[in-house]
């Protein structure tokens, strides 16, 4: 399973009330008639860590393999869109 | 052979044998196919980058075959190379070359012209569209860069449709998107055909548009510069570029990724990285060392955390189990609420796998614990539920834990459900009906519960028909009719309104027996509640005038079917209701009936432990479809259930051959099924001797215990072995010594039989376990195998111990 409090983006210390409101804002973003994989997992992911004892449970026994993309993503989460520089363009389009 | 040397491409070979057939006679198809291998070779080569190899060829084949130069790639090598010259002298005319040609090749030139010193410009035709839409591409390529979007806007419609700068435009435009909206960017560039000139650029963009963290894979296939743009778009620090890099390269392997993790742990958001390689460490406990030197120290709790979970990865749960206990004995006090959750943890891995919520007693013991440490999880509170009613615990037992859990929870549907249903099966009719009631106060319209209760008051009822108080009787009725909706409770409602009616109405009993879908149902139904009410059946059978030597049709045996499915488990009443239409149900048995109405009858009957029926109908069922492996089960069930060891030989490979059969189609059900028969009945030899439990085949001359044991050991297997220790000594001291010796089955066994060779006293005459209870003490237990630590006894809870850590 895809790490939940990414797939809600809630850091690990969120509490009961704030994963409920990305629950429900990320049921918004994606109800199931849209998507409805997409929302079995935001619903799946809801549920692993809804409530404060499902949090500890998660943290004790979650054996999820965190994929190379999760691992990217929590270092893209602060990178903002650049342009590239004429040179760099340049070298791309250069024939070799 | 040259043909075939093609179509295998096998380029050198079709072109020798293609000249050597040219040779003899020059015909066009042989010319067409050795250009086509020419060019397979020639492609060949370039994709090693051995262009002037490839160049050579190509220009051997226009001259053997009279095909045109510079049709295929010819000029994109030529480019590759830096052979303006030829480039331009193609294009200039010093070869015939067609206007769609011409056209072709000056698209292919424009990423040159673009990047192309001004020297080599002067050899392009003066009126060519690549030196006329230049000026435009370059300063739209720089305004873009300089994020000047108006004046790049601008350049780019001087640059007309047809123009070989069309794709830049495009790509351009896509770049220009991408921060603000990538689906439209996404759009854009997929109008961007592949393999045009500016193709290095177009593939790095199609890359940026992916959603999410889709990007990250395809990266790892760009090139150094499309890869660094990619970067740049996304807006990546240069810190970390070799760490993304190399992520893009990864492939799923938990040690390699924490490596890498760790390796670059400084570019990460803080903890960041420390969170995910403890992730990683269940899967890759020998990196424990790693994360301590690379992170924070391990405490114990996590490290006998990780090492538990990495044993429940591997399948071993014993060791997890060992691990999990070490775990929760290295727990602060304070942290009751994750060593119950550790707990119910545990209870979990000793699920039965048979019906839902059934665990063993060590699971149960489990449970108990952790509502000790935490009885606020509703969850323990009605698994332990659940599980006591399954395993049949004492009614005492059961009514404590519901009344602990609804004294908890009072509120709490489906604790109330569980009382209700608790109360129902132990006949507690006022208590469930109460419970009920209470249940629809919160959820007026629970269908389960409105039968429920009817359910509850018919039984109330019937309880009043047995007590001779028709009166209480037909006022509990009246109430079961508000609640009642399905088709059978309302007929058995009907039954007992006759039952209960101040004189017998044969009217009224016909009515109900027809409302409960005809003869055989409606009389099965008639026959069963005169059970549960004490009538007399004949009598009752007569007032209706039933007829019990008709046949019945294959419709009313499938409803009777569906009726012992719907009855309730613990129903005494069932099998004297259908002891006086067994005649009628066995003529049936070989009606013309679908095969899943068959399976469906057959699986009732088998359910109900009806042997003789099920057997007569599973063997009607084999005549129609032969060798089906759910039929053969169902029939040597009904023959040997119970008596396994009775299966005659030929009836055993009968049944191989159908646990066979069901693996094959998949039916794992019934291959399990057929499986656990054929363990029941024992090995076609006699493995162990039943009354000594040593190996059949042993000199019963043996005299050295140790000697039989190892013997045993190496033929039976580490479960052979343990199944006769357990039979010998019993499931309790079996399971003491379990915990007293610890470690995984093969270490627990292997342990078990050096204790039990050594031991004097454990073994009788000829190596023969005594059958007396286990002499103390113990062998003292041998070392713990590094790395394994023996699993921790279970203590029970003392009175007043308010969690493990209060003695």
């Amino acid at each position: 399973m895809t790490d939940p409090y990414r797939l809600l983006g809630v850091s690990t210390d969120a509490d009961d009330d704030s994963v409920r409101g990305a629950y429900i804002a990320a049921v918004r973003a994606c109800p199931p008639e849209r998507d409805p994989r997409r929302f079995e997992r935001i619903r799946a992911a809801y549920e692993a860590i809804a409530t404060a004892r499902d949090r500890t449970s998660h943290a004790l026994f979650d054996t999820g393999l965190p994929a190379a993309g999760e691992v990217v993503a929590l270092l893209s989460a602060s990178w903002r869109p650049g342009r590239p520089s004429l040179q760099a363009l340049h070298k791309i389009l250069k024939v070799r | 052979m040259a043909e075939e040397a093609l179509r295998a491409t096998r380029y050198k070979d079709a072109i020798d044998h293609y000249k050597a057939l040219l040779r003899e006679e020059r015909k066009p198809d042989w010319v067409d196919n050795l250009a086509e291998a020419y060019a397979g070779r020639a492609e060949q080569l370039a994709a090693k980058d051995m262009l002037k190899e490839a160049l050579a060829l190509w220009r051997t084949r226009a001259e053997v075959c009279g095909v045109p130069l510079v049709l295929g790639p010819c000029l994109s090598w030529l480019m590759r190379l830096g052979e303006w010259d030829q480039v331009f002298g193609i294009l200039s005319g010093a070869e015939p070359v067609s206007p769609d040609l011409r056209d072709q090749s000056e698209t292919q030139l424009a990423r040159v012209a673009l990047t192309a010193p001004d020297d080599v410009l002067l050899k392009f035709p003066p009126q060519s569209p690549l030196l006329l839409h230049r000026s435009a591409a370059h300063a739209a390529l720089a305004a873009y860069a300089d994020g000047d979007a108006v004046a790049m806007n601008a350049h780019l419609r001087s640059i007309p449709f047809r123009s070989p700068y069309r794709d830049l435009r495009a790509i351009l435009k896509a770049l220009l998107l991408l921060p603000t909206d990538v689906e439209q960017a996404a759009a854009v560039i997929e109008r961007v055909p592949a393999g045009g000139p500016f193709e290095p650029l177009a593939a790095a963009l199609r890359v940026c548009v992916l959603p999410r963290s889709e990007w990250l894979a395809p990266l790892g296939g760009l090139d150094k510069n499309a890869r660094a743009l990619v970067l740049d778009i996304k807006g990546c620090p240069p810190e970390q570029r070799a760490a993304v890099a190399e992520l893009s390269m990864l492939r799923e392997d938990p040690a390699a990724l924490f490596d890498l993790v760790a390796r670059h742990r400084q570019v990460f958001p803080p903890r960041a990285a420390a969170q995910l390689c403890q992730r990683l460490l269940p899967h890759v406990p020998d990196r424990i060392k790693a994360f301590r030197a690379n992170f924070v120290p391990v405490p114990p709790a996590e490290h006998q955390r990780v090492l538990a979970l990495g044993a429940e990865l591997r399948g071993d749960l014993d060791q997890a189990e060992a691990h999990w206990l070490s775990m929760i004995h290295a727990l602060s006090p304070g942290q009751p609420a994750r060593a119950a959750l550790v707990l119910n943890h545990l209870a979990a891995s000793h699920h039965h796998g048979g019906k839902p919520g059934e665990l063993c007693e060590h699971g149960i013991e489990f449970l108990e614990q952790s509502l000790e440490l935490d009885d606020g999880n509703r969850d323990t509170h009605l698994r332990l539920i659940r599980a006591l009613r399954t395993a049949g615990a004492k009614p005492k037992e059961l009514r404590k834990r519901l009344d602990g859990a609804m004294k908890r929870f009072p509120d709490e549907l489906e604790i109330l459900l569980e009382a209700m249903d608790s109360a129902l099966e132990s006949d507690a009719f006022k208590k469930a009906v109460e419970l009920a009631k209470r249940v629809l106060e919160l959820d007026p319209i629970n269908p389960k519960v409105r039968s429920a209760l009817g359910r509850a008051h018919l039984s109330q009822a019937r309880k009043q028909i047995v007590a001779g108080n028709l009166k209480g009787a037909r006022r509990e009725l009246e109430e079961a009719g508000q609640w009642l909706r399905s088709d059978v409770e309302r007929g058995a409602l009907q039954l007992l309104q006759a039952f209960a009616a101040e004189s017998s109405d044969p009217a009224l009993l016909r009515a109900a027996v027809v409302g409960l879908g005809g003869s055989l149902p409606g009389i099965f139904h008639l026959l069963l509640e005169a059970q549960r009410t004490k009538r007399d059946a004949a009598e009752l059978l007569r007032l209706v005038g039933a007829e019990l030597d008709a046949t019945p049709s294959a419709e009313e045996i499938v409803a009777l079917a569906n009726a012992l499915n719907a009855a309730p488990d613990q129903d005494n009443a069932l099998r004297a209701a259908i002891a006086p239409l067994e005649h009628m149900i066995r003529r049936a048995a070989s009606l013309a009936y679908a095969e899943s109405a068959h399976l469906l009858v057959c699986e009732a009957l088998h359910r109900r432990e009806h042997r003789g029926l099920t057997r007569r109908y599973a063997e009607a069922a084999l005549k129609r479809w032969p060798g089906r492996p759910v039929f053969v089960y169902l029939r040597a069930a009904a023959m040997f259930a119970g008596n396994a060891w009775r299966i005659p030989r030929k009836e055993r490979k009968a049944i191989e051959k159908a646990c066979d059969a069901a693996q094959s189609q998949g039916d794992t059900r019934t291959a399990s099924r057929l499986d656990a028969l054929l363990t029941e009945s024992g090995d076609d030899f006699e493995m162990f001797d039943r009354k000594t439990g040593l190996p059949a085949f042993l000199d019963p001359a043996l005299t050295d215990p140790a000697a039989a044991i190892d013997a045993m050991f190496e033929f039976g297997g580490e479960d052979a072995f343990l199944e006769m220790v357990r039979k010998q000594f019993g499931k309790r001291t079996f399971e003491d010594l379990r915990r007293e010796i610890g470690g995984n089955k093969k270490q627990f066994a292997r342990r078990l039989m050096d204790m039990l060779g050594k031991a004097d006293g454990l073994l009788g005459e000829g190596g023969v376990p005594n059958q007396g209870p286990l002499p103390a003490p113990l062998p003292a237990p041998l070392p713990t195998p590094e790395g394994a630590r023996a699993p921790r006894k279970q203590r029970p809870v003392l009175p007043g111990q308010k969690d493990l850590f209060d003695d």
